[in-house]
């Protein structure tokens, strides 16, 4: 026995050794670019043609929450990761806490054919730091086969047919902004009296809740379990794809707004790399392919004429101007605010 | 060399075996110093959007009384023991059977139960959503055979929570115990046996006691635990209810308050020992499990 | 000699096992199902090409038995040393290291993942397998101390004695009784701890470098968005590894039996 156990013990440090010796033996090539986002947020194909063309190996990291990813680029100094894709807000205080590096456009020839309504946001006023990759809007979609009332916004989730339905996103910001948009307000609301009275109303809302998801609720959806749900675009995609009978409403109360973007750290340990990806990604026909794989909108005034008929049919992610031009983006508010949104969350989830 | 009785006995001889040495010093450098981190944060103030200041506070402390806080608290607690009740009960009966059978067949079937845990464990919890989602296989048998006209909502309550929980758990219970009822000496029940104890008599008055130190390290390990995670109830609960873990998470990343998340934290360990505490001093349990 | 299981008994050990399986029964199956949402559409191998094609799953495949193996080792190591010492000790700080030892068991993962991003960010230590295999060992030392503590609390001093008085010494005493005692403990804690490392999500999310991203961060990742056939078809191919590698555990036990 004794010497099994020691025989096993030296086995496992073997392996371990061996394991760390191939570990380390990895090749330098050409160059390498690391990038930090959601698993599966860039389409793999076009991560091997940019190797092929360039011969930059690509080292893509995934991060599961922003707040993770930059907690993460906190510590790391704004180092060790080239390309970071985002969304507007988390970027905003990546902004502020200095962790951003200015692009130079002179090396992102292809950045004159994005389109002009995506630059120059609020969490890139002067547009140094960032390269929109694709846009979305929540947006609400049902199983008319089963919803009985009608569903025209915001408000209409709390209709009393709908008990036990909806499946809503994880998200304290975005659910209490919602519940503020059916109300007349602002996502951005920071009156304390206002914030108080949504959270009220949104209390009567728990019992039409089934489930929060903000990751896969189109799993939910398409399997029957909930027959309305308040998601992200892409995933009103997924939906649409294997339910066509399902309806998509756009929100009479007006659509919350958000632009994910490229930035590069502060420190990018490989800023040419990363440039040239921004301009590979910046590509008309690049572009177009990008926003066909994460079924988000494209932001690319050039890439129009790639995109195929079927994105352009797609209510999700081909939204009518008259009806775009009725959104808000979501963004901080102060300490005391959060502060009593989360109370209201918590309150909310524990209920 | 396990003991010196004597010394033990004798009382206060001051004696470091050396070979306390590495756990000593590891502790100190990667669990002490991470934690008096996060004990400084928790009388911290948050900064306005991201981080902390250098404001000493009493504040987050304070608002532990918060009645939604303590509320989660109160929950989280009662799912943490309805899951080690639970757990115990399956959990204690399958070490005593197991350990029952041949020494070849009792080993395969402990490595037959851990085997599954070396594969990721979101993943096996992703197998129940497609077991009991409403168009999965346990809703379309019970369609097809006429219990059910409509799929049932097998997920999303608290029902499924707590299944997650005890399969999540489970194992830790079951290994502890089987420890200890493995090492039995069979002959001590066979004496209380021929003394004139019936079955259920000498198994509690016999095999339980002595089984103790396992069923008091299968309880730390699957309380412990419970007490914080949070991706059960996220996955099966559809994250409807507000457990220590989720709320936690919640303080940290949506509220972006690191200070009361390191309070929470802090808390919930105070709670845990405490409880932990109270347990061993009930059980007569002193030295056992890890915590004294 | 102890009385055999009765059928019910049986039953009840095989109902058990039946619940730990069920749903690795339908990742399984699942894994080969055509259609990538809701019911079955037939049988398909298209999530296995999809997984066989992802270069990057299979370098965090080895990341992640790298991290395994050498943090379990270390922490057996520790932790065994540690429970050993422990019960010949007496010293004043004894209560305290025992329970500050067992706090990475009882804080949320998340604050501790936190508190390690500061702790090596301060300290200048650049995140990747080294700062890994300390997080993972330290949440693995636990499980390994309790389980060989508990073991050790139960066993009869008198075996150690009897070897002492036989003239063994302490070291002899303790490589030929109190090892071969402990030895199931020791197996059951290094399980344990093998499975919490090769599961860890959160804490590793936090220490990990660029270039040493493990399995179970893959994975999470991949199933929080939604990529769930080609994770099944993973699952199933690590379980049908973890069978392989108890066979052969098992084959070399028993050839190793038969030389002794």
């Amino acid at each position: 026995m004794k010497k099994t156990v020691v025989r096993l013990l030296a086995l496992v440090m073997v392996l371990s050794l061996a394991l760390l010796g191939a570990g380390c033996s990895s090749s330098n090539k050409k160059g390498e670019l690391v990038i930090f986002s959601w698993a599966d947020y860039i389409d793999p194909d076009l991560l091997k043609e940019f190797t092929a063309s360039t011969g930059i190996e690509i080292n893509y990291n995934y991060f599961n929450s922003e707040e993770e990813m930059l907690s993460k680029l906190e510590a790391v100094d704004g180092g060790e990761y080239d390309i970071v894709i985002a969304s507007d807000y988390i970027i905003n205080i990546a902004r502020k806490e200095n962790l951003l590096k200015e692009i130079d456009k002179s090396k992102v020839p292809n950045y004159e054919n994005l389109n002009e309504d995506y630059l120059n946001q609020y969490y890139d006023p002067e547009g140094k730091y960032t390269i929109p990759y694709v846009a979305g809007t929540p947006l609400i979609v049902y199983d008319p086969s089963r919803v009985t009332c009608q569903i025209t916004g915001y408000g209409s989730l709390w209709d009393e047919s709908l008990k036990d339905q909806i499946v809503v996103m994880d998200h304290m910001r975005n659910v209490i902004g919602f519940t503020l948009k059916s109300m007349g307000y602002s996502l951005n609301e920071q009156d304390p009296e206002v914030i108080a009275k949504a959270g009220e109303k949104l209390l009567a809302l728990k019992p039409n809740i089934r489930a929060l998801d903000g990751d896969t609720p189109h799993e939910k959806l398409i399997s029957g379990e909930c027959t309305v749900g308040y998601i992200f675009t892409s995933q009103v995609s997924a939906v649409l794809s294997e339910r066509p009978d399902f309806k998509v409403v756009y929100p009479e109360e007006g659509m919350g707004f958000g632009i994910d973007s490229l930035f590069m750290p502060a420190n990018a340990p490989h800023e040419d790399a990363a440039l040239q990806f921004m301009n590979f990604l910046c590509d008309p026909e690049i572009s177009a392919r990008a926003s066909v794989f994460t079924q988000y909108i494209n932001c690319n005034k050039a890439a129009t004429q790639y995109l195929p008929e079927e994105f352009l049919n797609n209510q999700a992610v081909n939204i009518p101007a008259d009806i775009l031009g009725d959104i808000e983006f979501m963004q901080d508010i102060s300490s005391e605010a959060t502060e009593q949104m989360n109370e209201i969350w918590n309150t909310f989830k524990q209920s | 060399m396990l003991g010196k009785p004597n010394a033990a006995k004798g009382g206060k001889k001051r004696v470091i075996s050396p070979t306390v040495w590495p756990l000593y010093i590891w502790t100190a450098l990667f669990v002490a110093l991470p934690l008096v981190y996060v004990v400084t944060i928790s009388f911290l103030k948050k900064d306005e959007i991201w981080g902390v200041t250098n404001q000493f506070t009493l504040g987050n402390y304070l608002s532990l009384f918060d009645p939604v806080y303590l509320k989660v608290f109160g929950q989280s607690f009662l799912v943490a023991v309805s899951t080690t009740a639970l757990t115990l009960l399956i959990g204690y009966p399958f070490a005593y059977f197991t350990a029952k059978f041949s020494p070849a067949v009792r080993s395969f079937i402990i490595l037959l139960l851990m085997a599954p845990f070396w594969v990721n464990s979101l993943l096996r919890l992703n197998g129940w959503i497609i077991l009991l989602k409403a168009n999965g296989p346990v809703n379309e048998l019970l369609m097809r055979l006429g219990l059910a006209q409509e799929p049932l909502k097998l997920l999303y309550n608290g029902g499924a929570m707590m299944l997650g929980m005890v399969y999540a758990l489970l194992p830790f219970m079951i290994t502890s115990i089987y420890n200890s009822v493995e090492k039995l000496d069979w002959s001590v029940i066979e004496a209380a046996r021929d003394l004139g104890a019936s079955p259920a008599k000498a198994f509690f008055t016999v095999t339980v006691p002595l089984t103790v130190p396992g069923i008091v390290a299968g309880c730390v390990l699957v309380f412990v635990p419970s007490m914080g995670l949070f991706f059960i109830s996220d996955l099966l609960g559809g994250a409807k209810s507000l457990l220590l873990g989720n709320l936690i998470k919640n303080e940290l990343m949506q509220a972006r308050n690191w200070p009361m998340g390191a309070t929470l934290s802090i808390a919930m360990l105070l709670f845990t020992f405490a409880f932990i505490g109270i347990y061993k001093r009930v059980t007569g349990e002193k030295t056992l499990g890890g915590i004294k | 000699m102890m009385k055999k299981n009765s059928w019910r008994s049986r039953l009840f050990v095989a109902l058990v096992l039946l619940f730990n399986y069920l749903p690795i029964f339908i990742v399984v199956l699942y894994s080969f199902n055509a259609s990538k949402y809701g019911n079955w559409a037939g049988l398909s191998l298209q999530w296995y090409e999809k997984l066989m094609g992802n270069a990057q799953i299979l370098r965090s495949l080895k990341n992640s038995l790298l991290l395994a193996f050498s943090s379990c080792a270390l922490s057996i190591l520790i932790g065994t040393a540690g429970a050993v010492g422990m019960a010949r000790s007496h010293f004043r700080t004894q209560n305290l290291l025992e329970n500050v030892s067992m706090i990475p068991m009882m804080l949320p993962e998340i604050i501790l993942g936190m508190a390690y991003l500061s702790f090596f960010s301060i300290l200048k230590v650049s995140f990747g397998m080294v700062t890994l295999i300390i997080a993972h060992v330290t949440f693995c030392i636990p499980y390994i101390f309790i389980n060989v503590q508990s073991r050790l609390a139960g066993l009869d001093p008198a075996y150690v004695e009897a070897a002492r008085d036989l003239g063994a010494s302490p070291t002899r005493a303790f490589w030929d009784v109190t090892l071969p005692l402990i030895s199931p403990a020791i197996t059951s804690g290094a399980l344990l701890a093998f499975a919490m490392s090769m599961d860890d999500v959160v804490i590793s999310f936090f220490v990990t470098g660029t270039t040493s991203n493990t399995l179970p961060l893959q994975v999470y990742s991949m199933l929080k968005m939604g990529v769930t056939p080609e994770v099944n078809a993973l699952c199933t191919l690590m379980l049908l590894a973890v069978f392989a590698a108890l066979g052969l555990y098992a084959l070399l036990r028993r050839v190793l039996r038969k030389r002794a």
